[in-house]
């Protein structure tokens, strides 16, 4: 039996159907369409160059709320890394009012501790560096920020909107994304307005070193403690040595140690006016009000200035490189190839190859490595990271032992040159169009979720709907087409591969 | 209609004086950062609408005996179908701990009675049925997420798998090898691998504390026998609770579960009592080494406190989400994280449940050499608690961020449907929702004060500590009594000598 689902009537959206759309925001989606192109999101855009988009939906009272920058550590420089991210978190600090009793008590104290940091740096990588002094300009910095600290009213973003019944407040920063998100009963949005525009215009970033330590302990946590993350740093740090997918998003951990709340500031305003904004709101609001508090709220958030273009292009690759990384953990491996951005016109075809390989119990290497050899925990391919720019087309294994990463290895490439010699079979690529078609609907179940993918799709594309046009392109795809892309970017000239090897092992 | 439910009405006007008596307390005295109205006097000022909004009640019904909890929901052509069942590794003995463990997912990997393991992936595949099999403890579960033009080959396959299963000897085998592979691994990871060594000091040999071992995944360990000894005493229609959600009538569900249970035999009556926790009592501080960049915290000690509709319970919530169970705003997310930079995160740990003892404690990662400080720090926030009764403002936010997000509870119908099932499970009133509301709306300070008096003290803690000793901030041992751990598996060091072990031979349970 083998057929595709069928398709599905766009009326079964009617649910989420509204009568008050703009006109403009109401287009019909043409024929074939994805259900998320019917959507009746309204968009709206400020004077400012800020734009909203509002997509009612009345299941429950309550509104899903996202703020995408379309930044993120690729607008970063060589020894500022993880600033992107610092910012992030930054963001929490609060406003000239919010998080603080005497924010003209704790003006000078923030600068005058700044200023002690600045010495402190600057003794350091001076020409001889006097390491008692360094240790006394530090303590001083410490002790200056702590009388600040006694200023502050610690979280009071966090206080106040989790009092108001707010669920899950937080924010993340990626390549060349950055977005700040909540949830809020319906009637608690103007809060959300009044706060986030606050933020957005003056914020202030307290405890500053004191806050570095935090993303020094989550750099802990996420990759210097984590076999998965220690390899996948190694591997793009091996494959991209000029473009800065190369740097992971959290940062070098020597950067994180010297940044500023200066430098960070000066990104803050490169890449925060509002004209780089896209926010999406979901959930039970009345499109009408949503405007008018838009203009009233950020309209008073400056333009900024348009965000540099990332500029950097990663030079051809001529031939092979492979690196051994020691660490405490038992082996895997993780094989890339040069690949493409997610907006070229093989990158649907990538997609298409990333899952006939690896999405499900049926697939080539799921079927070869762990049904069959069982040599394998777990393997999956994927392409990444980012998605603007020429990206690495990725696989990843795990080992069970007494498979070697080797073993893994060499059955990799023995399916991927079988997929270059002989396309993929109908039914397949048949199951895998089956799970996109059902997927367009499942994308759609949480508010939050569709909040995050409406708003990136704006910020990236400059069109919300865009986002649900890229499936169909996968769907499109043919087997002939996954042969061709396979025989064209997975050359061993152009890989990277990264092994994990217990430490003392070999 | 201004009521969310029965009992609870004018939520909206008393929750909006919650809230500005919250901001009211945030402000502090600050002063307004200029001569226009400033934004905390905004917050103040803004008057927050009633919710006014019908909640779906999921209609209750029974098919077969068996309890159905059913929400149409049209917005998408999609229909969920969510099973649970009594019963899980907590009811078997150890001899069992790996064909119970393994049960959920060789429900789903290893083929059914018509059809072997490949067909019924493809079929899976081929109709974009998404699909979960799993357990926590003392329950299993199981759902199947399909568009509504599959539903009857969906809801075909997705029974037959769960009535049906085939244990294909290779995937039986398959899973073998990758649960000896994830054993191997447990190390790799410092958190995992201390939560799983503080469940073992903690529980020791109760199911709570097992960890797999080699010694628990012989071939003879993962038998038809006892795969389907376990099968035949959980999967069955006298621990089953059915929920189905989404782009169905009730008419067309009903008549589908028919078909499921129509000739379902009863439950084997292989389930042994849940047994009762003997949780470790007595203070002590484990130290297993690992040459890491982080070290993990953990600290707790048994809470007799029970899950029910007493206001030691609510007071409890109240008190965990003060101590360290709601995120920044938290005391201990405060001190270690914003005041002190040591921690990325640092929260509390308060498990309780309906009918055994559970755990009350802190937990936290930071850098080797501070790992001792951040431990005082835990353990001197915990001591704080329970000498001074929180600031007023402290409960009024914790029971604000409840309440006022009360209609979190039902942004779905599928969630409205599966909380019905989970209470039915652990045998809560239908009402419990409205009863945790308002009992949690009456906790006070001082009900706070007294229920960390009650079951909150430092100076029981176990303490473990995972990381470089070598770099510590000390030695371990100016906290307490030290048990050096391996890191390995399978390890006789690795069983705190103060606990009774685990046996070589298992005991049988009745065949």
């Amino acid at each position: 039996m083998m057929r595709a689902l069928v398709v599905l009537s766009l009326i079964a959206l009617s649910g989420l159907g509204l009568p008050a759309v703009p006109p403009a925001a109401a287009q019909e989606a043409p024929a074939g369409a994805a259900p998320g192109e019917a959507l009746p999101v309204a968009r709206h855009t400020l004077d400012n160059g800020m734009t909203f988009l509002i997509l009612p939906r009345r299941q429950s009272p309550t509104v899903s709320l996202v703020v995408h920058y379309p930044v993120g550590s690729v607008n970063e420089r060589l020894g500022n890394t993880g600033i992107a991210h610092v910012l992030e978190h930054m963001l929490f600090k609060g406003s000239e009012e919010i998080g603080t009793r005497d924010r003209a008590g704790e003006a000078p104290l923030m600068d005058a501790a700044d200023a002690a940091r600045d010495s402190m740096i600057a003794e350091l990588f001076g020409h001889d560096p006097d390491s008692a002094e360094v240790r006394r300009l530090q303590s001083l910095t410490g002790a200056i920020e702590s009388q600040a600290h006694a200023l502050s009213i610690p979280n009071e973003f966090d206080r106040i909107l989790t009092a108001h019944g707010a669920r899950g407040l937080n924010a993340t920063t990626a390549h060349e994304s950055t977005r700040y998100f909540v949830e809020l009963p319906a009637n608690r949005l103007e809060l959300w307005f009044l706060l986030e525009a606050d933020r957005m215009k003056n914020p202030v970033m307290r405890g500053f070193t004191t806050e570095l330590d935090v993303v020094r302990e989550e750099r802990r946590m996420r990759l210097e403690t984590s076999p998965g993350g220690i390899l996948e740093t190694s591997l793009l740090a091996t494959a991209f040595q000029v473009h800065p997918y190369g740097v992971p998003v959290i940062g070098h951990a020597a950067d994180l140690e010297f940044l500023t709340r200066r430098q960070v500031l000066e990104y803050f305003r490169a890449y925060y006016g509002a004209r780089n904004a896209v926010a999406a709101i979901v959930g039970d609001v009345d499109p009408g009000q949503v405007v008018e508090w838009a203009e009233k709220y950020f309209g008073g958030v400056p333009p900024g200035i348009p965000a540099a273009p990332v500029t950097a292009r990663e030079p051809e690759q001529a031939g092979e490189r492979r690196i051994e990384v020691e660490f405490d953990a038992e082996p895997r491996i993780m094989l890339a190839w040069r690949g493409v951005s997610g907006l070229h016109e093989d990158a649907a075809a990538l997609s298409m190859l990333a899952s006939v390989l690896t999405a499900g119990r049926t697939t080539r290497l799921y079927q070869r490595l762990i049904a069959r050899d069982q040599s394998a925990l777990h393997v999956s391919a994927y392409q990444g990271p980012g998605f603007a720019h020429p990206r690495l087309f990725v696989v990843s294994a795990v080992p069970r032992s007494p498979h070697t990463p080797a073993d893994l290895e060499a059955a990799i490439y023995e399916e991927i040159e079988a997929i270059k010699r002989e396309p993929p079979d109908a039914a397949a690529l048949l199951r895998i169009r089956n799970q996109i078609s059902a997927g367009e609907f499942r994308r759609l179940s949480s508010n939050l979720e569709l909040a995050m993918q409406i708003a990136a799709s704006q910020a990236s594309f400059g069109d919300w709907r865009e986002t649900f046009r890229l499936s169909r392109r996968i769907s499109d795809v043919t087997p002939e087409d996954v042969q061709r892309v396979a025989a064209r970017y997975l050359k061993p000239s152009t890989r990277t591969v990264a092994t994990m090897v217990r430490k003392g092992s070999s | 209609m201004n009521r969310l439910v029965r009992g609870i009405s004018v939520r909206g006007a008393t929750l909006a004086v919650v809230t500005s008596a919250v901001a009211a307390a945030l402000a502090g005295g600050a002063r307004p950062a200029s001569a226009q109205e400033s934004v905390r006097e905004r917050i103040s000022a803004m008057e927050f609408p009633e919710l006014r909004f019908s909640p779906v009640k999921p209609r209750k019904e029974t098919v077969r005996g068996v309890p159905v909890y059913f929400a149409e929901d049209r917005e998408l052509p999609l229909v969920t179908i969510y099973a649970t069942f009594r019963g899980g590794v907590r009811r078997f003995s150890r001899d069992h701990f790996a064909a119970a463990t393994a049960l959920p997912g060789l429900m789903r990997t290893g083929g059914t009675r018509d059809l072997p393991p490949d067909s019924v992936d493809a079929r899976i595949e081929l109709l974009a049925l998404a699909t979960s099999f799993g357990q926590g403890g003392g329950g299993s579960s199981s759902w199947i997420n399909t568009l509504t033009g599959q539903l009857d080959e969906a809801v075909a396959l997705w029974a037959d798998m769960l009535r049906w299963p085939r244990f294909d000897s290779t995937q039986v085998e398959v899973w073998r090898g990758a649960e000896l592979e994830r054993v191997r691994r447990r190390r790799d990871d410092p958190a995992s691998l201390a939560f799983s060594r503080f469940n073992r000091i903690m529980y020791g040999d109760h199911p709570v504390g097992w960890e797999m071992e080699p010694l628990d995944l012989e071939s003879a360990d993962l038998s038809q026998e006892r795969l389907r000894y376990v099968h035949e005493a959980v999967i069955c229609p006298d621990n089953m609770v059915l929920g189905v959600a989404g782009d169905v009538t009730w008419r067309r569900a009903s008549r589908l579960l028919e078909g499921i249970l129509a000739d379902w035999p009863p439950c084997s009556g292989n389930l042994l009592e849940d047994p009762q926790p003997d949780i470790r009592t007595e203070p002590g501080v484990f130290v297993i080494q690992k040459e890491i960049e982080q070290s993990v915290v953990v600290l707790a000690h048994s809470s007799s406190l029970r899950q029910g509709d007493t206001g030691e319970y609510f007071a409890s919530r109240i008190a965990n989400s003060i101590l360290g169970a709601s995120g920044l705003s938290s005391r201990l997310a405060t001190e270690l994280r914003t005041r002190q930079g040591l921690s990325y995160s640092a929260s509390s740990i308060w498990t309780t449940s309906r009918r055994d003892d559970g755990l009350v404690g802190a937990l936290t990662r930071t850098r080797p050499q501070r790992t001792l400080a951040a431990a005082r720090l835990l353990l001197a926030a915990l001591d704080s608690v329970r000498t001074t009764a929180p600031e007023a403002d402290e409960v009024e936010h914790a029971v604000g961020e409840i309440v006022n997000g009360f209609v979190f509870n039902f942004r779905t119908p599928l969630q409205v449907v599966a909380r019905g099932m989970t209470y039915e499970s652990l045998g809560l009133p239908d009402d419990w929702l409205e009863r945790y509301l308002d009992g949690i709306r009456d906790v006070t300070a001082d009900d706070v004060l007294e229920v960390f008096r009650a079951e909150m003290d430092p100076a029981r803690m176990t303490i473990l500590l995972v990381g470089d000793t070598t770099r510590f901030d000390g030695s371990p041992s100016e906290l307490g009594t030290v048990t050096v751990l391996s890191a390995g598996i399978d390890d006789p060091r690795d069983r705190p000598s103060d606990r009774p072990s685990t046996p070589r031979e298992w005991p049988r349970s009745p065949q």
